[in-house]
């Protein structure tokens, strides 16, 4: 400030500078407001919402004071030691990673496989695998030059299609077998592969295989157990390879690489102990819980319009779950196929050229187009065109998934453009084709960009409702879909039908509780896109 | 982007088999990107089919110079109301977005440090990712009563007693359950982030040698945004105005929810009563008629198609109009 009067001075200190000056201050001042008034009224109608669905101020102060002792205070102490130490924050955030990621992943992946009959799943992961694995070893074993790689996307269809003609006679064979089975196969399988793999590159085939052969061992020994205490084999089985066993991999990799930062590892165990710790010490003390709507019976429940203690939303959140993930399966190969094509392929002139400019002002203005306008493509294609029954999982994911195609294409011709051409004609030198420079240079770069593009597009398609109205994808179901071409609910549909309801422990309690559940879901897949994009982002 | 690595002389060529190889992968890609016209096509024939047969049924001129829209009870199919409907939302939300999207844009791009633009982006972007449907519910639930709390509103602007003048009155009445009001504050809202992203990308991209003239000039940092900046960015931020507005009548959850369903011709000359009572837009008649489930087929059935057809050519009439200011009025540096 001191300086500023100095220089006013010498300029001769107007009133008129002194106007400029104010005037300035006025509008950077109204800039920053302008910034804020979204965020901040957004923030507010956050708060009220979650007021609504967690009601803490039905909790006595005690259950304030419970937690506080066991949740928040640890957590705050341990933050605070980690915040100068980078290398405990390196082995924190992996532990975070591995711990809340497989947490999430063994819930989603069990709730997911149960709706659609673990049997089926397994019947049809198996048949899509084989070929696939089959052609691969050919790869591996032959010198000659094949088309192995175009071969694989065809075996995996191939293996589908077969596994969609002898379902029916082989599910009663493979039905003989005990659930869990089918989880093991599913899960603990690929978790065991993957753990081989990665032994393997480090220390030779046969730890891998060792390794491997341990994981394996580990959840046939939970299982037994999880038997003869009468528990539900299948989803520990689920917990222990898609938990237990990436947990105790990263803990066991953060201790050895990384000694000064081991301690970081305790960061999510903090978490989770106080919670439980909190939970145990207000259950034996017999201390009044928050009146809160999000508990486990709107997360495990079906829906109930009059009662809102009954109220559950777990066929929603199921639903939408295999809606987007289908969606995903369906748009994302088209849609990074098409963003290669025009940044990679397509030419700058010529009729080819001309084409591809075509494409690029059609696909902005596809972005462009109202949701409401593809759930009326969705109406016409598949229910009028192809036949598809009213509001099934086919016709939810295909509709919404032509919606998220602009958004993936736009984001992945991003991420690939930031890949420095450099790289390319480095490799082009080597002699490298173009489709192998694509496949082992240019992917690999952009892969971070893209997943930070088809997350955002996945958490924009999990609230989409207008394209599903349309459709007429049902509001209220009591159970989760049990296959692709069984119908659907999804979450936003619900809380769009609920927010009718007048009564005051829906308006106020119920809905606000599952719009929470849904701005989770979104606001999960937002930060790990921005996780991803802070990690692996590219800074040129 | 169009490297050549294949046009080697003759004792480099490829192997036949690679080249075919090469050839297959090119023409996968191509068909996925092709895919996407197809979807263009499929939208185009999607409408037409279906709003023609509802057009030879109902005459065209009847459908658009229509005042009264209720396809169940009384039959009558004219779009007005709807329209009204649609351009109240769109008028009162681009009157928020567009102000402080913009103001959002100059502060991003000539005010904050790295540090606050690096909070402030993804938190404006979050703004437009929240699912419609919250919008629409937070809107019914928690911004209707608590503007409803300072309503209704007069103020005397121009006294009775005064001569010549008539007397003029402020009223804002109070407000309905559904309103275009709250509807309009919330898509608003959402809409802040379209702007606020495109026009700072133009606002950066004006470059740093004009700013530096301004200041060389002895102009202040007010001025060097307002006279400079600002009018050289003209075509990027008119683009983003445009590309807003295009979102805010394609939004369809958030004034379905917090409109209503009452499709009604705009009141003159009170015109704040509009904002006080429910509506309908085109949108939200859409959603009215598809959760009616008159599947059956019949003029209101296919009237979904006339709408979404309408829809589809004003968006699309929009987003050209943008992409077309940003090319004619971009300076190029």
């Amino acid at each position: 400030m001191a300086t500023e009067e100095t220089t006013s001075d010498q300029l001769g200190q107007s009133a008129e500078l002194r106007l400029q000056k104010l005037k300035g201050q006025v509008f950077e001042v109204a800039l920053v407001a302008a910034t804020l008034v979204g965020i901040v009224s957004l923030l507010v109608l956050f708060a009220q919402i979650s007021n609504d669905a967690f009601q803490p101020g039905t909790a006595s102060s005690t259950w304030f004071l419970v937690y506080f002792g066991t949740l928040v205070a640890p957590t705050a102490a341990f933050t605070l030691y980690a915040r100068r130490r980078p290398a405990v924050r390196t082995a924190n955030a992996l532990a975070f990673a591995a711990v809340f990621g497989g947490l999430l992943l063994s819930f989603v992946t069990y709730a997911v496989v149960d709706a659609l009959s673990p049997y089926d799943v397994f019947i049809y992961a198996f048949f899509a695998s084989l070929p696939p694995a089959l052609v691969l070893a050919y790869d591996r074993t032959t010198d000659k030059q094949t088309y192995t790689g175009p071969l694989l996307p065809v075996s995996i269809l191939v293996g589908i299609g077969v596994a969609a003609l002898v379902d029916g006679p082989i599910s009663g064979l493979v039905g003989i077998a005990a659930e869990w089975i089918m989880y093991f196969g599913l899960v603990t399988v690929p978790a065991a592969l993957l753990v081989a793999w990665r032994t393997a590159s480090r220390r030779g085939r046969r730890t891998g295989a060792v390794a491997g052969g341990v994981v394996a061992a580990g959840a046939l020994a939970v299982a037994v157990a999880s038997i003869s205490l009468g528990t539900n084999a299948s989803l520990l089985v689920v917990l222990y390879s898609a938990f237990a066993v990436p947990t105790g991999y990263v803990i066991w990799r953060s201790v050895k690489t990384n000694p000064e930062g081991r301690i970081g590892v305790a960061g999510p165990f903090i978490i989770l102990g106080g919670v439980l710790l909190g939970a145990s010490i207000v259950e034996q003390f017999a201390i009044e819980n928050p009146d809160s709507y999000l508990t486990p019976t709107l997360l495990l429940e079906s829906w109930d319009g009059l009662t809102a203690s009954n109220a559950g939303v777990y066929p929603q959140i199921v639903g939408s779950i295999i809606i987007v993930g289908f969606m995903a399966v369906l748009a994302f190969p088209v849609g990074i196929g098409a963003a290669i094509y025009l940044e990679e392929y397509a030419p700058d002139a010529g009729l080819r050229g001309r084409l591809a400019t075509l494409l690029e002002v059609n696909i902005s203005n596809l972005a462009g187009v109202p949701s409401v306008v593809y759930g009326l493509l969705g109406l016409a294609l598949f229910r009028r065109t192809l036949g598809f029954g009213t509001g099934i999982v086919v016709s939810a994911a295909g509709t919404l998934g032509l919606l998220i195609l602009p958004i993936v294409i736009v984001s992945t011709q991003e991420a690939l453009r930031s890949v420095p051409d450099d790289l390319r004609q480095g490799s082009y030198g080597m002699g490298a084709s173009r489709w192998q420079t694509l496949r082992e240079v240019v992917l690999p770069e952009a892969i971070p960009g893209t997943l930070t593009g088809t997350i955002l597009a996945l958490a924009r398609a999990i609230g989409e409702t207008a394209p599903l109205v349309i459709i007429a994808v049902a509001t209220t179901k009591y159970s989760p879909p049990s296959g692709l071409f069984s119908s659907a609910t999804a979450l936003p549909l619900q809380i769009f039908a609920a927010s009718a309801n007048a009564k005051p422990e829906f308006r106020h309690g119920v809905v606000p509780a599952a719009a929470v559940v849904l701005l989770i879901l979104m606001l999960l897949m937002n930060a790990t896109a921005i996780v991803i994009r802070n990690k692996y982002g590219r800074t040129n | 982007m169009s490297n050549e690595p294949e046009s080697g002389v003759g004792s480099l060529q490829r192997s036949g088999f690679v080249v075919r190889k090469e050839r297959l992968y090119g023409r996968l890609i191509a068909a996925c990107a092709v895919l996407t016209i197809l979807v263009t096509v499929g939208i185009i024939l999607a409408l037409s089919g279906r709003a023609f047969s509802f057009w030879s049924q109902i005459s065209p001129i009847a459908f658009f110079t229509g005042t009264s829209w209720s396809p169940v009870i009384a039959e009558s199919y004219g779009v007005l109301p709807l329209v009204s409907g649609t351009l109240i939302v769109t008028i009162f939300s681009a009157l928020i977005a567009l102000p402080v999207g913009l103001a959002a844009a100059i502060y991003l791009s000539e005010y904050a440090s790295d540090k606050a633009r690096s909070i402030l982006k993804p938190a404006l972007e979050i703004l437009a990712g929240v699912p419609t449907v919250i919008y629409g519910y937070m809107a019914l639930v928690y911004v209707t009563p608590l503007i409803d709390s300072f309503l209704p509103f007069s103020v005397e602007l121009i006294p009775s007693g005064v001569p010549v003048l008539p007397e003029f009155t402020f009223v804002m009445p109070s407000l309905g359950t559904f309103n275009a009001l709250s509807a309009s504050i919330v898509v608003g809202i959402m809409i802040i982030p379209m702007v606020s992203s495109i026009s700072e990308d133009a606002l950066s991209a004006v470059p740093d040698s004009l700013r530096q003239g301004g200041y060389g000039l002895g102009s202040t940092k007010f001025d060097v945004s307002t006279r400079i900046v600002v009018p050289s960015a003209t075509s990027g931020i008119v683009a983003s105005y445009v590309l807003a507005i295009s979102r805010a009548i394609g939004e369809t959850m958030a004034v379905t929810m917090a409109m209503g369903m009452s499709p009604q011709m705009p009141y003159f000359p009170n015109v704040l009563r509009n904002l006080a009572e429910s509506s309908q837009t085109i949108t939200a008649a859409m959603v009215q008629i598809a959760g009616a489930d008159s599947y059956g087929g019949g003029p209101t059935y296919e009237a979904l198609f006339a709408l979404g057809l309408t829809l589809f050519a004003i968006t699309l009439t929009m987003n050209i109009l943008a992409e077309l200011v940003r090319r004619r009025f971009r300076e190029e540096y």
